[in-house]
């Protein structure tokens, strides 16, 4: 019915005329006080979404500041980590092998002193001259008669062969020594290599020291960096501190595989020990038992790893006396294991209830139930059995790589808002700027619907202005303020 | 020393009963939320309740043993907590004797399984022996079917119908009332064509008609389902 009316009323032209003009001329004298209402609207959102956008950039920089703040304390953390291993290697290199270091030292002094004796023991002394030599002489210068002749003849034959038994018995002595010296130079050759030996080992050792010493400096030098601020340095972090969220994240996510896989191979023998009916919430009482148990063992986990300060979840468990500390570390490990020999219990039930559900579901389908007692039964009865064991132990390392994601999680997760807050400052920034726009435009728009009257009313200031340019000023900015006064 | 004695026994006094008081009402709040939250699997919708209706009348004894087939497979679909009876449908079945064997499963699956074959033996032993009745009550069955599933109160009642649905009273039997099947399903199987029937087909729709009409206005939905080859249609 109204559209009819309205249709109809609007049909009639006169009316539609007069309503125009009439509209006009009172949009015409709304003038001034529209240009100011529609820049005050603009003017009052534009200045809420700066304000906006500089809460939020505040925010942002204050989150910007907290976790470059945050992310290097975990750095600083993460290389005295690596520092404070890096010198127990060191210690540990210093105790074991340097602590044997006088014992090599002597050994080698032994060494030595063998070699030197040998050494000494292995010089050629030159014989002696024979002393009955100046005899031969003597009888050899004697003057030759028959008599004396023969009986020089004689003795020289005697001192002769004596001379040939002397010599080889001098000769057999002489090679009886030098095989003694050559036997003690062979000698040498053992102690030798082994001082050659005992040579590279210390330069081994020593080798492995310098090694350590240099991943030291590299650590000192990633220390000071990080303790100064650097920009440089808190790039590498952030880039470290991704991959490890994500390489944890993915960890974290096969671990739970394991742990719904580990759920569904105790949830039903569950079912025989609490039943199947009770629910508590919707979830039955036996997937929740068997969830608890599963949640029990990665509990047993994490504290077991805590007490071998692998990871540091709890610092107070890190911090404890050694005696308290392995306390926690036998009970955990204790009801670890009984919980993985329970669910190892848990899945041999499994298959016995699996076994008995597959028997009665041929028997009422009518069907022989397979032969009992063949291979194909105790292979998977030993698989789950073994799983139901492993599994809870396997999920006990989940600790490490939740540590990971906590750890890093702030920092990526911070990354994240602040992106985020950066997004919506520009939004914001945007949106007030286009507010300021939209205002300015609508007044033009304004300005445009009432253009005959503005048209006439230039007109008249131009007719005026040639009579009386400055009453007709006057009496024009009282009246209707120009835009730019409007703005202002 | 008494005085003493006095002052460290006050102490105590003061300072364990707010204690007490907090570990009382902590543990009380436990068990309130425990037992809140706990839901016994019988009282709520989580079990189902199933009553077949075995029409024994005339020839359709004969379809007794594809009704066996189907019962064995509905209990191997069953599962702890679930409520399982089979009745026959003869000439007065409004009374329990006309129940053939019921069943509340255990809730340890093991048991359940024993229940479900000594439930598969007797139904054995009762399509061996059952003898055709004269008449087929089948409203009367329906009623004691409603009675028995309310009773049981299970989350999801379903009764189900193994008939031609031709019900046949004897002289002074009365039927007329309203079945009030609120929260029901009702699931006619092997409704099979009477000879009357494929003479004139119309008979058969409104016999199925009627009993739809029945059960709607029961306030209880109504299934047909004629391909027993298709047993997923019937859990």
């Amino acid at each position: 019915m109204n559209d009819l009316s309205t249709t109809s009323w609007l049909s009639d032209w006169r009316t539609f005329s007069l309503m125009l003009v009439v509209s006009v001329f009172v949009l015409y004298l709304a003038r001034a006080y529209a240009h100011q209402a529609i820049m005050g609207l603009s003017r009052m959102l534009a200045s809420i979404f700066r304000l906006a956008a500089n809460a939020s950039d505040s925010t942002r920089r204050q989150l910007k500041s907290r976790n470059r703040e945050v992310l290097l304390e975990q750095g600083q953390e993460q290389v005295s980590r690596e520092l404070e291993r890096e010198f127990f290697e060191v210690s540990r290199f210093v105790q074991r092998d340097l602590g044997g270091y006088p014992q090599l030292q002597r050994q080698i002094q032994e060494e030595i002193t063998h070699i030197h004796d040998d050494y000494q023991a292995s010089g050629q002394v030159p014989a002696a001259l024979p002393e009955w030599v100046e005899a031969v002489e003597s009888v050899a210068k004697i003057k030759s008669s028959d008599n004396s002749s023969a009986l020089n003849t004689k003795i020289l034959e005697q001192i002769h062969q004596s001379a040939e038994q002397q010599h080889k018995d001098q000769l057999q002595q002489a090679r009886q020594d030098a095989g003694e010296r050559h036997k003690r130079l062979k000698n040498m050759t053992g102690y030798w290599r082994k001082l050659s030996d005992s040579v590279d080992e210390v330069g081994d050792r020593l080798k492995n020291i310098v090694t350590r010493s240099q991943n030291i400096d590299k650590h000192m030098l990633k220390f000071n960096e990080i303790n100064n601020g650097s920009d440089s340095a808190v790039r590498a972090l952030r880039a470290s501190s991704l991959t490890q969220f994500l390489i944890a994240f993915i960890v974290v996510v096969i671990a739970a595989g394991g742990a719904f896989f580990n759920f569904h191979l105790i949830a039903l023998p569950m079912s025989e020990m609490v039943g199947s009916t009770q629910r508590i919430g919707g979830v039955k009482v036996a997937d929740l038992s068997a969830l608890v148990i599963i949640c029990l063992e990665m509990t047993a986990g994490i504290f077991l790893l805590e007490s071998l300060r692998i990871t540091k979840l709890f610092p107070l468990i890190g911090s404890m006396d050694d005696k308290m500390r392995r306390i926690i570390m036998i009970s955990a490990a204790a009801v670890l294991l009984i919980l993985a020999s329970t669910e190892s219990a848990l899945a041999f039930m499994r298959d016995q209830i699996a076994n008995d559900l597959a028997s009665l579901r041929a028997s009422l389908a009518g069907v022989e139930a397979g032969a009992s007692g063949g291979v194909n039964e105790w292979i998977p009865l030993v698989a789950n059995m073994t799983l139901g064991f492993i599994l809870p132990i396997a999920l006990t390392m989940i600790a490490i790589p939740l540590e990971y994601l906590l750890q890093t999680g702030r920092t990526v997760f911070g990354g994240i808002i602040e992106l985020i807050l950066s997004m919506l400052t520009i939004v914001l920034r945007i949106l007030s700027s286009s507010v300021r726009q939209i205002g300015h435009f609508t007044i033009h728009l304004y300005d445009f619907l009432i253009a005959a009257p503005l048209w006439v009313e230039a007109m008249v200031k131009q007719h005026s202005g040639r009579l009386s340019p400055k009453n007709d000023h006057i009496h024009n900015n009282k009246k209707f303020p120009s835009k730019g006064s409007v703005e202002s | 020393m008494k005085n003493n004695q006095k002052i460290k026994t006050n102490n105590t006094k003061r300072k364990g009963s707010p204690y007490k008081w907090r570990s009382f009402l902590a543990l009380s709040f436990l068990t309130l939320l425990i037992s809140g939250c706990s839901e016994n699997g019988q009282n709520t919708s989580y079990s189902k309740g199933i009553y077949l209706l075995l029409d024994t009348s005339g020839t359709y004894t004969q379809e007794l043993n594809k009704a066996q087939q189907l019962i064995n497979y509905m209990l191997a679909g069953l599962e702890p907590g679930d409520t399982f009876a089979v009745a026959r449908i003869d000439s007065g079945s409004f009374s329990e004797k006309d129940i053939i064997a019921k069943v509340v499963l255990d809730p340890r699956p093991s048991m359940a399984n024993k229940q479900k074959r000594d439930f598969a033996a007797t139904i054995d032993q009762f399509v061996k022996d059952v003898q055709s009745s004269a008449y087929t009550d089948i409203s009367g069955g329906l009623l004691q079917g409603i009675e028995y599933l309310n009773e049981a109160k299970v989350g999801k009642k379903t009764i189900m119908i193994y008939s031609d649905l031709k019900e046949e009273l004897p002289k002074g039997f009365v039927r007329d009332f309203d079945l009030l099947l609120d929260g029901f399903t009702v699931k006619a199987l092997n409704v099979t064509k009477l000879r009357a029937d494929n003479q004139n087909p119309q008979v058969y729709l409104d016999r199925v008609a009627h009993w739809q009409t029945k059960v709607a206005q029961g306030g209880g939905a109504w299934e047909v389902i004629n391909d027993l080859d298709k047993p997923d249609a019937v859990l």
